[in-house]
C-alpha cells in the first residue's frame, strides 16, 4: 500500500515542489493585480452612465425637434462604451481562469512540498494527553464566556436596532386594517373625527363668493388675473421704506407668489433637500406656522434636476378656505389645516420636464386641481380634497409650464389649461376634456387669461390668439377670433378687463390689445423684463418687473403711466392685492404694503 | 495569508457566472437589433432515485474505506469523486445539509410535504452515522470534500478554542430552523459558502466568504464543518451512540502517543492521566452547580432571544423589504433596489406590507425565545459534558467530532502490521 510511504521524504521533490509552488504563487499574485486593475475599469467605464452620453441625452432631451445627427452620435458613443465594457469583461472572465489554474496549480504543490518534507511525529516532553486534560477546564471557563458573549451581542444588537425605522415612520403608514369590533369601530370613528384627516372632512368647502374675497391661488380668484377689491396702495417706496405695513425676510429660495386667506398668507420655499411651507399672519406678519415636509412613498432620493430659473418652489400655494396645499419641484404634495395641522401628503410621481415642475395649485368645490405636466405623460389631475385621494385624471397631449385657470363661463365653470399645441377646456367636477383649440407652439409658461366669455392664450415664438366659445354646454365650440404676433410674452401671464388684454414681455414691453378687433391698442417699452404677471385692480393694472420696479398703469385704450415704484430688489412673484393692501415677495423679503403707512 | 484572502476573494468574484450582475438595459435608440424575447427554461430532468443510489453507494464505499480498507488515500479520492459528482455534476443540490430544511418545512409549515428523495438524502447519512459514525463526512458531502482536499497544511487550535467556535453549529441549526418555521427561508442554502463555485455563480458575497472559508481551510481544516456545519450537529448525535466506529489502532492501542498530534479536529480522546484525576467531590459539586443553574440560564436565554426579534426578523425577506421601502421613503438610503422597485409596481400597498412585517415581528419574538432558550440549553450540555471526564486509558475518537478522515491512519505503527498480515 502507498500508505507506508507516508513519512517517506525526498529532497529534490520537495524542491521541485517548492519551485513550483513559489511560481505559480508569483503567476497568481501578478494575474491577481491584474484583474484588481481590470475589475477597476469595469467599474469604471459603465455605459449606462457615462458621464458624456448623459449630457449628451440630456441635449438631446432639450431640443425642440428630433436631431437625427446627435441621436447618431450618441448611438456611436454607446456603441463604443458597450464595446469597451465588454472587451474588459472578456479580459476578466480570461483572467479569472487564469487565476484559478494559477492558484490550483500552486495549492497542489503546496500539497506535495508538505509531502515530500512531513515532519515525523515527535513526542513533547509533556504529553499532550495531559493537555488535552486541562484543556477540560479552559473549555468549561471559554464555553460560559462565549454563550456571555452571545447574549451580550444579542442584547447590544437589540438595543442599537430597536425602533429604529418604524418609530419615525409616519403613523399612519403602520396602521394596519383592524378587525374592529363594534366598539373598536365607534372608538376607531372618534380617532379619526379627530385625525387630520377628519379634520379637513370637516372643514367646509368655500363657496365662489368667499373665494373672490380672498387671494386663494397664483393670479388670485381663480387665477385670472383679476383682483376683486378695486382699491390697491399706489403711493410707495419699499427701499425707501415707505408705505411698508411689515417687512419680513423669507426663509428657503421659491418664485411662488403668496396666497391669502383671511388673516392667513402663504408661500413655501425649497432647497434641494429641504420643502417647507410658511404661514405668516397678515396683520404683524409674523410666521404664525412653519412646517417641513417628510418624505413620503415615493418621494425621489436624488433631488430633481430643475432649471436654475424654475428652482425647487415655481409652482404657487393654493389656500381654499380652512385648507391649504402645496406642492414641490420632485412631485411632493402636502395639505394643511390654516393651523398647520398635517392633512395628507403624497408624492405624484417625479415630472419629468427639462425645466422642472412650475404648474401652480388650484383648488375649487372639494378638489384640487394639479397640472401634472410629464414628458412622457401629461396628466390634469384631480385630488379629493380631505383624504388626498385622485378623484380623477385627464390626459393631456402636451405639456407647459404653465398653471391651470378657472373660468366662469356662461356654459358653467371650466378649467382651462395652456399646453404646447393647444388651449384645452375640462370640465371641473369629471376632467372631461370639453373643447381644445390648436393655436399655441413652443414651450409655453404663461397661462391663459379669461373673461367676459372669451379666452386669450399667448407665447413667445408662437401667436397670440383670442378664442371666443360657441355652441352649447354640451358642444362647446371654439373659434378663434383673431391672432396677434408682433409682441408676446415668454413667462408672464396675460390679463382681460373685457374690452382689451394686457400682457408683458420678457425683453420689456406692455402691451394693450383691443379684444373685439385685435389691434395693438398701445406698446409701451419699459426698461426691464417681466416674469410676474398683470394683475387688473379695478380700472388699475399693477405690474412688476423683474428688477424691482412696479408699474401702474391705467386701464384702457391710452397709455397712461400712474406710477413708477420701487420695490428695492429683484422680484419674479406675483403680489396679492387684498381691500387696501398688496402682499408682495421678493427675491428676499416678504412685504405687506399699506397706504396709510410710512 | 490576508494577501491570498483577498486573492481568493476577487477571483471569485470574477468568475464568469458572476456577470450576471453586470447586466445593464438595451440602448435608448432604436437599432435593427431585436433583443430576444425572454424565455423561462424548461426545468432540468434529474433523476432523484438516481442520486439517492448514488448517495448509498458512495455511503458504502466510503464505509468500506474506512473499515476495512483503512486507506487515507482511498478516501482522499472518494472526496475528489463527490465533489465532482454531488458538488459540481449536480450543482450541490440536493444535498444531505440542505434537506434538514426540506424535512423541517415538513414538521412546522402546514401542507408542505417531503418527497422520498429528500428523505432519503436527510436519513440515509445519519443512519449510517448512527452505525459507523461520520462516514458521511468523511469524503461523502461535497462541502466537507472540497474543503478536505484544501487542508493542506493544518494546524491543531487549541481545543478549549475548537469546542467553543463549535457553537456555531449549533447557533447555525437553530437559525436554520427558524428560518424554515417562520416563513424565512432556506437558510443553510441561501449562505451556502460553496454552492457558488459548484454553479460558478453566486451573489459577490457569498463567492467571497466561499473562498474565504476555503483559504482559511488550508491551515484551519474544515471550518464550515467544525464551525458552521448544521446538519454536523445531527450526524454529531447519531455517531455518538455509533454501534461501530472508526479505531485509530486496528487492533488493540500500545499507547505510543505518535497519533497525539495527527488529528487536525481535536477528534482524539487521549487517555487519562491517572495523577490528573480529579477529586471526584469537586466534579460533583460543579456538576450540581451547573445542574441547578440550567434552568435560569436557559430562562436567561430565552430572555435574550425574545429581546432580539427586531434584528432577527431581518431574515425574513418581507421584513427586510418593508424595512428597506421605509429607508427609502425617510430618505435615509439613497436610491433604490430590485427588491423595492419590483414592489412598488406590484399592486401591494406599503401599509398591507408594513403590516405583514410587523406581524412577523410578532412570531420572530416567540421564534427568538426559543432559539435563546435552545443555544443556554447547548451551553449547558456541554457544560455538564465537560464537567463529568470519563476515565479512559488508550487513543480513541472521539465519536461525535470525527470525521473518519483517516488522518490518524498513518500514525498508527499498529497500522503496517495490519497491512502487511
Amino acid at each position: 500500500m502507498l500508505e507506508k510511504r507516508e513519512f517517506e521524504q525526498s529532497d529534490f521533490l520537495y524542491r521541485l515542489s517548492l519551485a513550483v509552488t513559489v511560481v505559480s504563487g508569483f503567476f497568481s499574485l501578478i494575474v491577481f493585480l491584474l484583474l484588481v486593475v481590470n475589475y477597476m475599469q469595469i467599474r469604471a467605464a459603465d455605459p449606462v452612465n457615462n458621464e458624456m452620453i448623459t449630457k449628451m441625452r440630456q441635449e438631446y432631451a432639450a431640443l425642440p425637434e428630433e436631431d437625427p445627427a446627435l441621436a447618431q452620435r450618441i448611438r456611436d458613443l454607446d456603441l463604443l462604451t458597450r464595446k469597451a465594457f465588454f472587451t474588459t469583461q472578456t479580459h476578466l472572465r480570461v483572467g479569472a481562469v487564469m487565476l484559478l489554474v494559477g492558484v490550483s496549480l500552486f495549492l497542489i504543490a503546496f500539497k506535495y512540498m508538505m509531502r515530500w518534507k512531513r515532519d515525523l511525529p515527535k513526542l513533547a516532553e509533556t504529553p499532550t494527553a495531559e493537555k488535552e486534560f486541562l484543556a477540560f477546564a479552559q473549555s468549561r471557563q471559554l464555553i460560559a464566556w462565549g454563550g456571555v458573549g452571545l447574549l451580550g451581542v444579542g442584547m447590544m444588537t437589540a438595543l442599537l436596532t430597536e425602533g429604529a425605522i418604524y418609530s419615525t415612520v409616519d403613523a399612519r403608514i403602520l396602521e394596519a386594517p383592524p378587525a374592529a369590533t363594534s366598539a373598536q369601530n365607534a372608538a376607531t370613528e372618534a380617532q379619526a373625527a379627530a385625525s387630520p384627516e377628519g379634520i379637513a372632512k370637516a372643514i367646509e368647502t368655500p363657496a365662489w363668493e368667499a373665494m373672490e374675497l380672498n387671494w386663494p391661488t397664483f393670479r388670485g380668484p381663480g387665477s385670472t388675473g383679476v383682483a376683486h377689491f378695486t382699491s390697491a396702495p399706489t403711493q410707495w417706496d419699499l427701499a425707501a421704506g415707505t408705505g411698508v405695513k411689515w417687512k419680513t425676510e423669507t426663509q428657503l429660495p421659491g418664485h411662488n407668489s403668496p396666497v391669502v386667506w383671511e388673516n392667513r398668507l402663504y408661500f413655501s420655499g425649497a432647497n434641494e433637500t429641504t420643502r417647507e411651507v410658511y404661514c405668516y399672519d397678515t396683520e404683524s406678519g409674523e410666521l404664525v406656522w412653519k412646517k417641513t415636509l417628510d418624505r413620503f412613498q415615493g418621494t425621489p432620493a436624488e433631488p430633481p434636476k430643475v432649471n436654475e430659473e424654475a428652482g425647487f418652489a415655481a409652482p404657487s400655494m393654493a389656500v381654499h378656505g380652512k385648507q391649504v396645499f402645496a406642492i414641490f419641484a420632485n412631485g411632493d404634495l402636502a395639505s394643511y389645516t390654516a393651523e398647520g395641522e398635517f392633512v395628507w401628503g403624497l408624492n405624484i410621481g417625479l415630472p419629468d420636464n427639462h425645466y422642472g415642475h412650475a404648474s401652480s395649485l388650484l383648488a375649487y368645490g372639494n378638489l384640487l386641481y394639479v397640472q401634472r405636466d410629464d414628458n412622457s405623460k401629461a396628466r390634469l389631475l384631480a385630488f379629493d380634497l380631505a383624504t388626498g385621494k385622485e378623484a380623477w385624471e385627464a390626459e393631456r397631449k402636451t405639456i407647459s409650464w404653465a398653471s391651470p385657470i378657472l373660468a366662469r363661463t356662461s356654459f358653467g365653470p371650466q378649467l382651462i389649461l395652456n399646453s404646447e399645441a393647444t388651449v384645452d377646456g375640462y370640465a371641473p367636477d369629471t376632467g372631461k376634456l370639453l373643447w381644445s383649440q390648436e393655436c399655441l407652439g413652443g414651450e409655453v409658461a404663461p397661462s391663459p387669461a379669461y373673461g367676459n366669455g372669451v379666452v386669450f392664450a399667448a407665447n413667445e415664438y408662437a401667436t397670440a390668439s383670442l378664442i371666443k366659445l360657441n355652441g352649447t354646454a354640451e358642444a362647446i365650440q371654439p373659434e378663434i377670433a383673431w391672432q396677434y404676433d408682433s409682441f408676446l410674452p415668454e413667462v408672464s401671464s396675460p390679463v382681460l378687463d373685457g374690452e382689451r388684454v394686457y400682457f408683458a414681455t420678457s425683453a420689456g414691453q406692455l402691451v394693450a390689445l383691443d379684444t373685439k378687433a385685435g389691434t395693438e391698442l398701445w406698446v409701451e417699452e419699459l426698461a426691464e423684463s417681466f416674469y410676474s404677471s398683470p394683475v387688473l385692480v379695478g380700472d388699475k393694472v399693477f405690474i412688476l418687473g423683474t428688477e424691482g420696479k412696479m408699474y401702474i398703469v391705467q386701464a384702457g385704450s391710452d397709455f397712461a403711466l400712474l406710477a413708477t415704484l420701487n420695490v428695492g430688489e429683484g422680484t419674479f412673484a406675483t403680489p396679492a392685492y387684498l381691500d387696501g393692501k398688496i402682499y408682495l415677495r421678493s427675491t428676499g423679503h416678504l412685504y405687506c404694503i399699506e397706504s396709510s403707512h410710512g | 495569508m490576508l494577501l491570498w484572502l483577498f486573492i481568493g476573494g476577487v477571483l471569485l468574484a470574477s468568475l464568469p457566472g458572476n456577470a450576471a450582475e453586470m447586466r445593464f438595459p438595451p440602448p435608448d435608440f432604436q437599432t435593427e437589433y431585436r433583443i430576444p424575447d425572454l424565455y423561462t427554461p424548461a426545468p432540468a430532468t434529474t433523476n432523484g432515485v438516481f442520486d439517492a443510489l448514488m448517495l448509498f453507494a458512495a455511503l458504502c464505499i466510503t464505509t468500506w474505506l474506512v473499515f476495512r480498507a483503512r486507506s487515507r488515500r482511498g478516501l482522499f479520492l472518494m472526496s475528489i469523486f463527490s465533489l465532482a459528482y454531488f458538488g459540481f455534476y449536480r450543482t450541490g443540490c440536493i444535498c444531505p445539509v440542505g434537506s434538514t430544511q426540506n424535512v423541517l418545512a415538513g414538521i412546522f409549515v402546514p401542507d408542505v410535504g417531503v418527497s422520498i428523495v429528500v428523505l432519503s438524502f436527510f436519513v440515509m447519512p445519519l443512519l449510517f452515522s448512527l452505525f459507523f459514525g461520520r462516514v458521511f463526512c468523511a469524503s461523502v458531502c461535497p462541502l466537507g470534500a472540497i474543503q478536505e482536499l484544501v487542508a493542506i497544511a493544518p494546524i491543531r487550535i487549541s481545543p478549549a478554542l475548537d469546542r467553543t467556535l463549535g457553537l456555531g453549529r449549533y447557533l447555525y441549526l437553530g437559525l436554520a430552523t427558524v428560518g424554515v418555521a417562520t416563513g424565512a427561508g432556506f437558510l443553510i442554502c441561501r449562505y451556502d459558502p460553496f454552492v457558488g463555485l459548484y454553479r460558478l455563480g453566486h451573489s459577490y458575497g457569498m463567492l467571497l466568504a466561499g473562498g474565504v472559508i476555503l483559504l482559511l481551510g488550508v491551515f484551519i481544516a474544515r471550518p464550515y464543518c467544525r464551525f458552521l456545519c448544521p446538519y454536523g450537529v445531527l450526524l454529531g448525535w447519531m455517531s455518538r451512540f455509533s454501534k461501530w466506529h472508526l479505531d485509530i489502532p486496528p487492533s488493540p492501542c500500545v499507547s505510543c502517543r505518535l497519533c497525539e498530534n495527527s488529528c487536525p479536529y481535536n477528534a482524539i480522546d487521549m487517555p487519562t492521566p491517572a495523577h490528573l484525576v480529579e477529586d471526584p467531590i469537586k466534579g460533583k459539586r460543579r456538576l450540581r452547580y451547573i445542574l441547578f443553574a440550567s434552568p435560569l440560564i436557559i430562562a436567561m436565554g430565552a430572555v435574550g432571544g425574545y429581546s432580539i426579534y427586531e434584528p432577527l426578523s431581518r431574515v425574513h425577506p418581507t421584513v427586510a423589504l418593508s424595512e428597506r421601502v421605509a429607508l427609502e421613503d425617510l430618505g435615509r438610503v439613497q436610491g433604490d433596489i430590485l427588491e423595492s422597485r419590483t414592489f412598488r409596481a406590484s399592486e401591494k400597498t406599503v401599509e398591507t406590507l408594513h403590516g405583514e412585517a410587523l406581524g412577523l415581528r410578532d412570531v420572530f419574538k416567540k421564534a427568538g425565545a426559543w432559539l435563546g432558550g435552545f443555544m443556554a440549553l447547548i451551553i449547558c450540555l456541554k457544560l455538564i459534558e465537560l464537567s463529568t471526564v470519563p476515565k479512559r486509558e488508550v487513543y480513541t475518537p472521539h465519536k461525535e467530532t470525527c470525521f473518519s478522515c483517516g488522518r490518524c491512519y498513518p500514525y498508527c505503527p499498529v497500522e503496517p502490521k495490519r497491512v502487511a498480515s
